[in-house]
């Protein structure tokens, strides 16, 4: 089963962030989709589509520039400024309770949302991110976190050298599709959004303890998937979702790498519908009954 | 019937054979049917009292290679007629299925080892000149200076017993007693892997009734259905893993084999039995033969389960040794040659096998060689049917390499010059990769 996307832009914030869009659009609770980096809310069409098919409300933002959306003058790439973007996108959405559906950096922006509007989380599926205690960024983001290396790197990130470095450590390898998508996407203003997002990010296990001291007691519903080969993030990073999700529903699939959704796609979408068919229904969805 | 002693742990009796077999599982047995078959007095002596006993912690899967040793042992039909399935493999890479086609494959003997167990056992001790004795256990060897020339064995009211035999054969499994006492040196591999399985029914895999094999590099996972429409789910991951699985056993192995690629249908499938487990699984290599005493199955070399060569190799080597050892049981030659015999059997059959099944059961990924042998087989229909000999242990590691690698690279050459001429066809289970 699955659901129409709808495509759209919204206004928030000085920018017109481009929407992905599937299931009752009225609905005060939905799952939202953040995307890591490189990314956009493409990357989600098929997870928003069967979301909305399970007649969910889904939603996915580009983040400020990236995808196609162009971030406001004085926009702060930092994972508050994210973070807060996105605060004020569900606003202007009329969405109040959100499952959070999180890839790579988006990690890190939706667990600051997270601690931001902690009673309007119901739940949390962690796809290769969430906390990384002790975790040492992997040698591309050191690169891009170095002045002047981060640029040259930046400037010589051809199509065929972004090819070859998304796709050399993935045991399946990538759709050749979605690599040239991700390259069409990865323009000036995004490489230049990368640079100054990871340099204001110098250590991406901090607050991982605060965090999960503050969300713990809460016990919200988690689903964790990791591709065991992420050359980025390690797999064994996924158990310790845990620590902030104690009842959290771990998965370490062994065929896949940084992009689960893409390389084991069948298997994420069994496993996300799966886990919201699970969860109360939305509140406002009983209402409606 | 010598009677030698009375009570308190003496030795209340001695009985003479031509060889003294401890162990009546696979290789004990195969071991004792034979040597029966060719006219020598045999004690088939086994720990367990109940005739029905059978080892738990197995796969069942019972190896191509020893097709011909169960056929000659006269238990096919009988294995068939408990519900016994013939099984070829197919397995899954990240480049694709290594899948031999159905009428070039080699198909293995699948029956649970609680049907397994008790009809060998059964088969052996019916044959003339077997004489099974149950629910007495090894306490130590007797000698002839050098040469191991008995077994003490003591039953469950302490009663001792000597059995003197002309060979004393240790068929007891990986932790062997027999070894021990005999003072046979052990080498022992790490093993970096641990495993839990269980009988489901329910829907079967899409390839019933072959079995799968997924190599997730350096996971592993394997679908293996059997007698009675059930299906022995079993997983072998890295030790890192543990800690999921101890948490709860079953929910682990019912996620771990329904998140695999093209997953089996367990979430659908009811478990019959209890989730078993092995945390622990070194490999141990011993010499098979010493002076008076010969070693056959999991005493003499207990592999890596994850090949499944367990029980084939146990019926194999009860073979080799009968075969060796039956002339010299008849005063035909020395036995020291039959063991030497036997030693060169076991060795030159197993020995290539074994190197490489200890070498991957360190739990590492794949090494180049695999990657490109295994990304060929699964274009190549002719590389596929030469690696499943090699892995169903019908073919040498030597003979299968020399002939694999050279094609693998003539595989890997075609598909270079096809793509730099614009053919895109598929790649097997790359996710239409750019690497192709």
């Amino acid at each position: 089963m699955s659901g129409a996307v709808e495509r759209a832009r919204i206004v928030v914030g000085g920018a017109q962030p481009r929407l992905l869009q599937a299931g009752p659009p009225e609905a005060r609770e939905a799952v939202v989709f953040v995307h890591g980096n490189p990314g956009s809310a493409d990357d989600w069409e098929a997870l928003i589509a069967a979301t909305g098919g399970v007649g969910r409300r889904a939603l996915a933002l580009d983040l400020p520039d990236f995808g196609e959306t162009i971030a406001p003058p004085g926009f702060e790439h930092t994972p508050l400024g994210h973070a807060e973007f996105l605060g004020q996108a569900l606003e202007a959405l009329g969405v109040e309770r959100v499952h959070l559906v999180l890839h790579d950096f988006g990690g890190a922006i939706g667990l600051t949302w997270t601690a931001l509007h902690v009673d309007a989380l119901a739940g949390v599926t962690l796809i290769d991110t969430g906390v990384l205690p002790g975790y040492r960024w992997h040698r591309l983001a050191r690169i891009w976190r170095t002045p002047g290396l981060g640029e040259l790197f930046q400037a010589m990130t051809t199509r065929r050298a972004f090819r070859w470095a998304v796709s050399r450590n993935e045991p399946r390898g990538l759709p050749r599709a979605f690599v040239e998508r991700m390259y069409d996407q990865y323009d000036r203003r995004t490489r230049r959004a990368v640079l100054k997002l990871y340099r204001a990010t110098p250590d991406p296990g901090a607050g991982g303890r605060e965090f999960a001291a503050l969300i713990a007691p809460r016990d919200i519903p988690a689903l964790v998937i990791w591709g065991e080969h992420d050359p980025y993030l390690p797999a064994a990073f996924a158990p310790r979702q845990r620590e902030p999700f104690p009842s959290a529903d771990v998965h370490v699939l062994p065929a896949s790498g940084h992009w689960p959704y893409v390389d084991s796609a069948e298997t994420v979408e069994r496993l996300l519908v799966d886990f919201l068919s699970r969860l109360p229904a939305p509140a406002d969805a009983l209402e409606r009954q | 019937m010598n009677e030698t002693g009375h009570g308190n742990g003496i030795i209340t009796d001695s009985l003479d054979y031509d060889a003294v077999v401890v162990g009546a599982s696979l290789g004990g047995c195969a071991t004792a049917l034979l040597l029966g078959r060719a006219g020598a007095r045999v004690a088939l002596v086994e720990k367990q009292p109940d005739p029905r006993a059978f080892k738990r912690v197995c796969s069942h899967f019972i190896q191509a290679s020893a097709v011909p040793t169960i056929e000659r042992l006269g238990l096919l039909d009988e294995i068939m007629a408990a519900g016994g399935l013939r099984s070829r493999v197919r397995i899954w890479t990240q480049w694709g299925w290594v899948e031999p086609p159905p009428d070039r494959a080699a198909y293995a003997v699948n029956l649970r080892r609680e049907l397994l167990d008790p009809l060998v056992r059964e088969a052996a001790a019916a044959t003339p000149g077997v004489e099974l004795l149950l629910g007495r256990a090894a306490q130590r060897l007797e000698r002839r200076g050098d040469a191991v020339s008995g077994v003490v064995v003591q039953d469950r009211d302490g009663e001792e017993t000597l059995l003197r035999g002309r060979l004393v054969v240790g068929a007891d499994g990986r932790d062997s007693r027999i070894a021990e006492l005999a003072g046979v040196a052990t080498k022992t591999l790490p093993h970096g892997r641990f495993t839990y399985g269980a009988y489901y029914e329910g829907p079967p895999p899409a390839s019933a009734p072959a079995s799968t094999i997924w190599f997730l590099d350096p996971q592993w996972a394997a679908a293996f259905p059997t007698d009675d429409d059930l299906v022995f789910y079993g997983a072998m991951p890295t030790k890192d893993r543990l800690p999921e699985f101890k948490r709860d056993a079953e929910a682990a192995l019912v996620s771990y084999m329904a998140d695999l690629p093209e997953a089996p249908p367990i979430a659908a499938a009811r478990r019959v039995s209890p989730v078993i487990g092995k945390l622990e699984m070194p490999n141990r290599v011993r010499v098979p033969v010493a002076p008076g005493l010969a070693l056959v199955g999991d005493a003499a070399l207990a592999t890596d389960p994850l090949f499944g060569v367990g029980c084939g190799w146990a019926l194999q080597s009860g073979e080799w040794l009968a075969d060796s050892v039956a002339p010299a049981l008849r005063g035909k030659e020395p036995l020291e040659r039959a063991l030497a015999r036997y030693r060169r059997r076991h060795a030159r059959r197993l020995r290539g096998h074994a190197f490489f099944i200890h070498d991957y059961a360190t739990g590492r990924r794949f090494n180049p060689t695999e990657r490109i042998l295994f990304a060929a087989a699964t274009r190549d229909a002719k590389l596929a049917t030469d690696l499943e000999a090699f892995a169903t242990r019908r073919v040498g590691p030597a003979r299968s390499f020399a002939k694999a690698v050279p094609r693998a690279i003539a595989v890997h050459a075609r598909q270079a010059v096809a793509r730099r001429r614009g053919d895109t066809r598929p790649a097997g289970n790359r996710v239409a990769g750019v690497r192709g």
